[in-house]
């Protein structure tokens, strides 16, 4: 490093003092002084350019910078491609710096923090409404999850109202596919509600991971899913977004629960029945739902029709690139019925897919309760080897029945459409069908590291080392991953 | 900073421009960002199979840096192949130092490197400073002029322009030496 070069005479015009201009507090007087020389020194301005990097540097630096292509060249800003993956990743650390703000000092280093009684251990998912959190209720020693109002909505005294009646609906209903309510914090700084913690993952998240599930799997959700729905109808609720990221599958029993009545209301809340405004995942809601009008429990049964479609075939029932287009097919297409995109699928089960997915209510089944017992009597056939396959292939095709009329007035009307492309707990337009590169790619690290044994243990450390060095997990956790979080 | 993260920030904008130069649609090009990131995770093993390994670091830029050349070396639609033989394969296969795809990869390796050591110091300095950085140095609209457009004086540009180009410079060094 040449100091006070020799086409710098002045012992003002010296390095030091234009380093302190490049790496310097911009309010300390000695910067201020070098400022004040600069303005009036030509040759230090040069230096000053010189110090910070070469004339190579420089003309690189413009030649790459330049906008290209897909840039934007008004605001400087870059095409730079970024997968969901790191998009998610980067979204997780700004949320939990959010989080912890919102709780009090951790008992244990390895905790995010606590909340009352509860130990919270790490965010399970992020969407519009709030946070859900798993935690550890340190009174009844079990793990819980926790839901905590979004900050920016603990402010609004009608989203902590909205708040307080989701808990208070979803908590009288009490049945075993339903996820229990254990307490409600309403009157915290930041509301929250305290529930069962499944440990497992969504129906979502089990379909992009592993593709269409077996008929008696289908059944077998079906038929637990529709009882719990059973339940929430008897009390006199409408779920209202039904769809696979709100039914979770818990580890190695075969039970299913629905979660998350985020939506829900009481059917009888005249101010909530019509608000000019579809909010929740298009792919799964009913016709009647993307319209806008008054709908009562057969929604949640369309809504269970597109889920059972789902799990029969890797993806929804009614695909498009916009959600707008989503809704627009719903009311109008006809699905493809799903024994065409699986063979597997038995006749039986795809005639009640079909029927849960009339445009029409009235051409529904009537009741939850009758979507159960239908589908026990299916899956007790299979049991009994009495299903055969689908034949149909030649048949006449009397599988749909479009719908005239319907649907018209509210897309017209503009209904407004909250698309929260902000919170990560949308689906994208169409599933992903294999699991995210990131996640394999957690797997695969893992297993490498304990495939390896022997005298590479010293290699096995300093890969570990480098991996913990990272200072961040150095991928999105699996079970953190949106937007197919299970208990959000 | 964190090895993985730049990596992929750098690495995920770098695989699509190059599928994308290649003529992949956008979901195809996504697909082969993908692709390419995890036969990067799989092969990982291989890193300590190395004789002459290196960090982790440096070891994750050059199997990244071969796979891609390879990549864009073969036919449009033939697949990556991310088995173990197939990645050993392309570890021990040096590209061709004066090939068309390697000067097209150290371009716009260059490239993304540059917009993500700018992005990282766009964030850690006001809008203003880096309006006047952007407009001297990369639009090359005559400093004084700009001075004067924000009532600012010559030197306090200077100074501005050559805060923010020195530290993008320091941080593609230490980016640079991590990955050596
Ligand atoms: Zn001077």
């Amino acid at each position: 490093m040449t100091i006070g070069s020799s086409h710098l005479p002045e012992e003002r015009c010296a390095d030091q003092r234009l380093y302190l201009l490049l790496d310097g507090d911009e309010a300390s007087p000695e910067f201020q002084q070098a400022a004040a020389h600069v303005e009036s020194c030509a040759a230090c301005r040069d230096r000053l350019t010189e110090l910070s990097g070469d004339h190579d540097h420089w003309q690189t630096q413009r030649e790459l910078l330049t906008p290209i292509a897909d840039d934007q060249p008004d605001t400087g800003q870059f095409y730079r491609y970024r997968s969901t993956e790191t998009i998610f990743a980067q979204r997780r650390s700004i949320d939990e710096t959010m989080v912890k703000q919102m709780l009090t000092a951790p008992s244990h280093p390895e905790m995010l923090g606590r909340l009352g009684r509860y130990e919270v251990e790490r965010i399970i998912g992020v969407g519009g409404m709030g946070i859900v959190l798993k935690g550890f209720d340190t009174e009844l020693n079990r793990p819980v999850a926790i839901k905590l109002l979004a900050p920016h909505l603990s402010r609004i005294g009608a989203a902590r109202q909205r708040f307080a009646r989701e808990a208070r609906a979803a908590a009288a209903v009490v049945h075993e596919h339903v996820v229990s309510i254990h307490n409600v914090e309403s009157n915290h700084a930041n509301p929250f509600l305290v529930m069962q913690y499944i440990p497992g993952e969504s129906l979502q998240a089990r379909v992009d991971r592993g593709g269409p599930l077996s008929v008696s799997e289908i059944l077998r959700i079906g038929v637990q899913s529709a009882s719990g729905l059973a339940a929430a109808h008897a009390q006199g609720l409408v779920h209202r977004d039904v769809k696979p990221a709100n039914i979770l599958l818990e580890n190695d029993v075969d039970r299913a629960y629905l979660t998350d009545f985020g939506l829900a209301r009481a059917s009888d809340d005249a101010s909530l029945t019509y608000t000019g405004i579809v909010s929740g995942t298009p792919h799964y809601m009913s016709p009647e739902q993307a319209d806008g009008r008054a709908l009562d429990q057969r929604s949640d049964l369309f809504s269970l029709g597109s889920v059972l479609y789902f799990m029969a075939t890797g993806h929804p029932p009614f695909r498009a690139e916009r959600p707008m287009a989503v809704l627009k097919r719903t009311c109008h297409d006809p699905h493809r019925p799903a024994w065409e995109s699986n063979a597997e699928i038995p006749d039986e089960l795809s005639d009640i897919i079909d029927r849960l997915l009339e445009k029409q209510p009235e051409r529904r089944f009537a009741t939850a309760l009758e979507l159960q017992k239908k589908l026990e009597r299916v899956l007790s056939d299979l049991q009994q080897g009495k299903l055969r396959l689908s034949r149909r292939g030649k048949s006449n095709r009397t599988w749909w029945i479009a719908a005239i009329g319907l649907c018209e007035t509210a897309l017209l009307a503009g209904v407004g459409y909250v698309w929260m492309t902000s919170a990560p707990k949308q689906e994208p337009p169409t599933p992903i069908a294999m699991p995210p590169a990131s996640t394999q790619s957690v797997e695969s690290i893992q297993a490498r590291l304990q495939s390896l044994e022997g005298p590479q243990q010293a290699d096995l450390d300093r890969l570990q080392y480098e991996l913990i060095t990272l200072e961040v997990t150095p991928f999105p956790e699996a079970d953190l991953k949106e937007p197919t979080n299970a208990q959000e | 900073m964190e090895a993985w993260d730049a990596f992929v920030e750098i690495y995920e904008p770098l695989l699509f421009r190059l599928a994308r130069s290649k003529g992949f649609q956008q979901a195809d090009a996504e697909d082969f960002v993908q692709e390419v990131l995890t036969a990067v995770a799989k092969a990982v093993g291989r890193w300590v199979e190395t004789e002459d390994r290196g960090t982790f670091r440096a070891w994750l830029f050059r199997i990244a840096q071969n796979l891609a050349i390879n990549f864009m070396t073969r036919p449009k639609h033939q697949r990556l192949g991310s088995g173990d033989s197939q990645i050993a394969g392309l570890l021990a296969q040096h590209p061709d130092p004066h090939g068309e795809s390697t000067q097209l990869f150290s371009l716009e390796y260059r490239r993304e490197l540059f917009r993500w050591a700018a992005e990282q110091v766009r964030l850690k300095v006001s809008e203003r400073q880096w309006r006047l950085f952007w407009m001297t140095s990369i639009d090359n609209q005559p400093i004084a002029q700009v001075a004067a457009e924000f009532g600012l004086s010559v030197g306090s540009v200077y100074i501005a322009r050559s805060r923010i180009t020195k530290r993008i410079r320091e941080t593609i060094q230490t980016l640079e030496e991590q990955a050596r």
